[in-house]
């Protein structure tokens, strides 16, 4: 209406949808329950184009059989509004672009539509469709859910339950003998699915990069002075692809607090360095030995070993934090 | 009697007239169908069917087509499942050429439940349109009793709709018309092969002889990266990469990938102590290792060809080894092809002087022959038994249909009549020749798309 964008929504459901009944097998048994032969269950969305289907399965217009079962064909049969799950119409939601996680996001809260599925089963012998069938009913109790990433941009992972209605039978078995045995069970699902709007990637929103609060004492006036104010801005709790400045001149375990490097010149105290994927607060530097808290900012303290490349946590590194990432603090 | 007797109600001179003029007829203006018995494998009781059939004769039968202008039913069909072909099809036949040439031939043979009439579920291979219809009613009282006999059987048939039943009537034209239906997988087979060589580039005092696990570690998403302690200056820091293993059951029951070894891509040298080994990266937690080193240990395995053909992991023998030292031990990885593209040193030895020489185990060499039609397969190992449907010599795929179970890796796959003898490798299809069938496509399509993070619980095809 406003903007064009596709989001593959119902594409995405019905491959989701799909996905789950694709490998599906029957087996034959003798009479020693020896097995004499295994089959998966062909799947196919039904509706196509005519053409296609006269091209892909008759390419030499004599098909020699009528047909070969079993087989399974879905289609979705339509889509209802959800009134249960109505969110509020206004409300946004922020979240990092899955291509370039500096940027932001803006998406209004999505719609939630159900869409109507059909599953149906054509078996040759009754004993396929038992088996089919025997494979399917158990995990829907009636709900199974599947989570499917519905807007890729984003990377949205929404759970949608896929909610079994309704199993029609039909066995035609009774008549003359001109009309044929079709024996076809008709399996209804409803899944619970969402459709989002256009999503803004050109938004203004950045990430808060520095965060003020000034306390004020005293009553209301119209232009209080501030008592106090703190600001923090958020500090890098990792290099960021920096080259390293020297190396661990030892095998350093776990608890380790005093740590040799092979060159501490380019150290400075009360500062953090970045060893493998452990941030490491450096609290004194005597010649090459330094006096370090380990596990800083919620890191792993682990091993590292003798020549492991040591890293410093630069202010350049505050810039590149990206959305998602974690982040410290520098203080008051 | 109650009829008059001086009119003749039906003289046996007179039926067999009628009846040698009619099969005279059926002969003339017939066309020559092959008839094709059903012989009843398996039945199931209570919800009663045949679960297993198979046909293996066809017999020449002169038919009158009757309706000639055409199939009846209602012609080509799109359903949502797929384009079926519903054709019927009348035919006659003379009752006498069944029971006195048909009959005969087809009553000894096992399991074939009645030979005295056409029945309905056998087949009939049509000529015009290489077509197989099956038999969906036999009605023997049209025309009605002329001269109080009936002389024809009216063969009401349809399309054949196939399964899994085995057409093998030796007669190619007929057993074709199921070669392309039916689920069929693709396998990929060996061809020729050739041996990977690789030699050791020296020995080094100080290197890395073995890296011990000390803890898998779990929930590794990722192969984690290896670090090993720098050498002093005056060796070379060791390579080492890791392998995982997924299916070893936490104690709360989940099975997560760990760490499983660590081999050498190079032991290194010069190491006064044994350096450290740690684990970063991959996602996981815990995995951690010790080392051991020695003098005397093997240099870099170099690979100076990685030969073809290989279906499972060759192995290593690491020979000339002198007298009483502690030998090495390498591990081969292959790639999906079956080429050797690494060898890992899981132990480097101790003690040797000089470099020992490497030999890697030949794959496979008897890959031989070609597979012929509609012959069955069956697996070394797994005993698994197919069919063929094709086998193109180019490629080294077999496509096999009414296979019952799955071929293990690595197995040979012998064929019963043309005795041809490959090496198996993997399942490249799955429903090679199926026009309808989307499983494949709709699997890569969710790969990207479904989070099934735990598992999916309905499997991968």
């Amino acid at each position: 209406m406003f903007e064009y964008f596709y989001h593959e929504i119902m594409r995405r459901t019905i491959i989701g949808f799909g996905s789950l009944f694709n490998n599906i097998k029957i087996e034959h048994t003798n009479e020693t329950d020896t097995t004499v032969s295994t089959l998966k269950v062909p799947l196919a969305y039904g509706p196509t184009q005519k053409f296609l289907a006269r091209l892909e399965q008759q390419p030499d217009l004599n098909k020699s059989v009528q047909i070969s079962l079993p087989r399974m064909s879905f289609e979705m049969t339509g889509l209802n509004y959800d009134p249960s799950r109505k969110s509020t119409t206004t409300q946004t939601f922020l979240s990092p672009v899955k291509a370039d996680k500096k940027k932001i996001a803006k998406t209004y809260l999505p719609v939630p539509y159900n869409l109507d599925f059909e599953l149906s089963v054509f078996t040759k012998l009754n004993d396929d469709m038992l088996q089919v069938v025997e494979q399917i009913l158990p995990y829907f109790q009636p709900a199974y859910t599947m989570t499917v990433d519905l807007v890729s941009t984003i990377g949205e992972k929404r759970d949608i339950p896929i909610i079994l209605t309704s199993i029609t039978t039909s066995d035609d078995y009774e008549g003359d003998f001109s009309t044929r045995r079709a024996l076809v069970y008709t399996i209804r699902f409803t899944a619970k699915t969402y459709f989002f709007g256009p999503v803004q990637t050109d938004t203004t929103k950045d990430i808060i990069k520095k965060v003020t609060v000034g306390y004020v004492a005293g009553g209301r006036t119209p232009a209080p002075d501030r008592e106090m104010s703190y600001s923090v801005v958020p500090r890098a709790t990792r290099a960021y692809g920096d080259t390293p400045v020297t190396t661990l001149a030892e095998d350093v375990d776990a608890t380790e607090t005093i740590i040799t490097v092979a060159d501490a010149s380019g150290i400075t105290k009360d500062t953090y360095i970045y060893v493998d994927t452990e941030e490491i607060y450096v609290e004194s530097i005597q010649n090459n030995d330094l006096t370090v808290r380990r596990g800083e900012d919620g890191s792993t303290a682990a091993i590292h070993v003798l020549g492991t490349g040591v890293k410093n946590i630069t202010a350049a590194d505050n810039e590149l934090i990206e959305f998602g990432d974690n982040f410290g603090f520098d203080g008051f | 009697m109650v009829l008059n007797p001086y009119f003749q109600q039906g003289a046996t001179t007179e039926q067999n007239l009628v009846q040698d003029l009619i099969n005279e007829q059926l002969k003339m203006y017939g066309v020559e169908v092959y008839y094709i018995p059903r012989t009843y494998i398996t039945s199931k009781t209570v919800i009663k069917e045949v679960i297993e059939s198979k046909f293996e004769n066809a017999i020449p039968l002169e038919a009158y087509v009757d309706t000639y202008d055409g199939y009846e039913g209602q012609g080509v069909l799109m359903s949502k499942f797929g384009v079926q072909g519903l054709h019927d099809l009348g035919l006659i036949i003379s009752k006498d050429r069944f029971e006195n040439y048909i009959t005969p031939l087809i009553k000894n043979i096992p399991n074939i439940k009645l030979a005295t009439r056409p029945k309905e579920g056998d087949l009939i291979w049509f000529p015009l349109g290489d077509r197989l219809f099956e038999i969906k009613f036999v009605e023997h009282e049209k025309p009605f009793y002329q001269l109080q006999k009936n002389y024809v059987y009216e063969l009401r048939c349809e399309l054949f709709r196939y399964e899994d039943e085995v057409v093998d009537t030796g007669i190619d034209t007929v057993d074709d018309n199921v070669q392309e239906y039916g689920y069929i997988e693709t396998l990929q087979l060996i061809g020729s092969a050739s041996t990977a060589t690789a030699s050791i580039i020296g020995v080094h005092d100080g290197g890395v002889r073995s890296i011990y696990i000390s803890d898998r570690g779990h929930n590794y998403s990722n192969v984690p990266r290896v670090a090993i302690s720098s050498a002093p200056s005056s060796g070379v820091t060791a390579v080492g990469f890791a392998t995982m293993i997924s299916f070893i059951v936490d104690c709360n029951g989940e099975k997560t990938s760990k760490v499983q070894t660590v081999d050498l891509a190079n032991p290194g040298s010069g190491y006064t102590v044994a350096p450290s080994i740690a684990f970063h990266g991959g996602g996981g937690v815990g995995a951690a290792a010790t080392s051991g080193i020695a003098d005397g240990v093997i240099g870099i395995v170099s690979i100076t060809a990685g030969g073809s053909g290989y279906a499972t992991i060759p192995t290593i023998s690491i020979e000339n080894n002198p007298t009483g030292i502690n030998t090495a031990v390498a591990i081969a990885y292959l790639n999906t092809v079956g080429i050797v593209t690494q060898i890992g040193i899981r132990d480097a030895g101790v003690g040797y002087t000089v470099a020992p020489s490497v030999t890697i185990s030949s794959p496979n060499m008897g890959n031989v022959g070609d597979y012929i039609f509609n012959e069955t397969v069956v697996g070394s190992s797994s005993s698994t038994t197919a069919r063929v449907k094709s086998w193109d010599a180019t490629t080294n795929q077999l496509e096999v249909s009414i296979a019952n179970g799955t071929f293990t890796d690595g197995e040979i796959i012998t064929g019963s009549e043309s005795g041809a003898t490959h090496q198996y490798r993997k399942v490249v299809v799955e429903f090679a020749k199926d026009g309808f069938a989307e499983n494949t496509s709709i699997e890569n399509a969710a790969d990207s798309i479904i989070d099934f993070s735990q598992s999916n619980p309905f499997g991968m095809p």
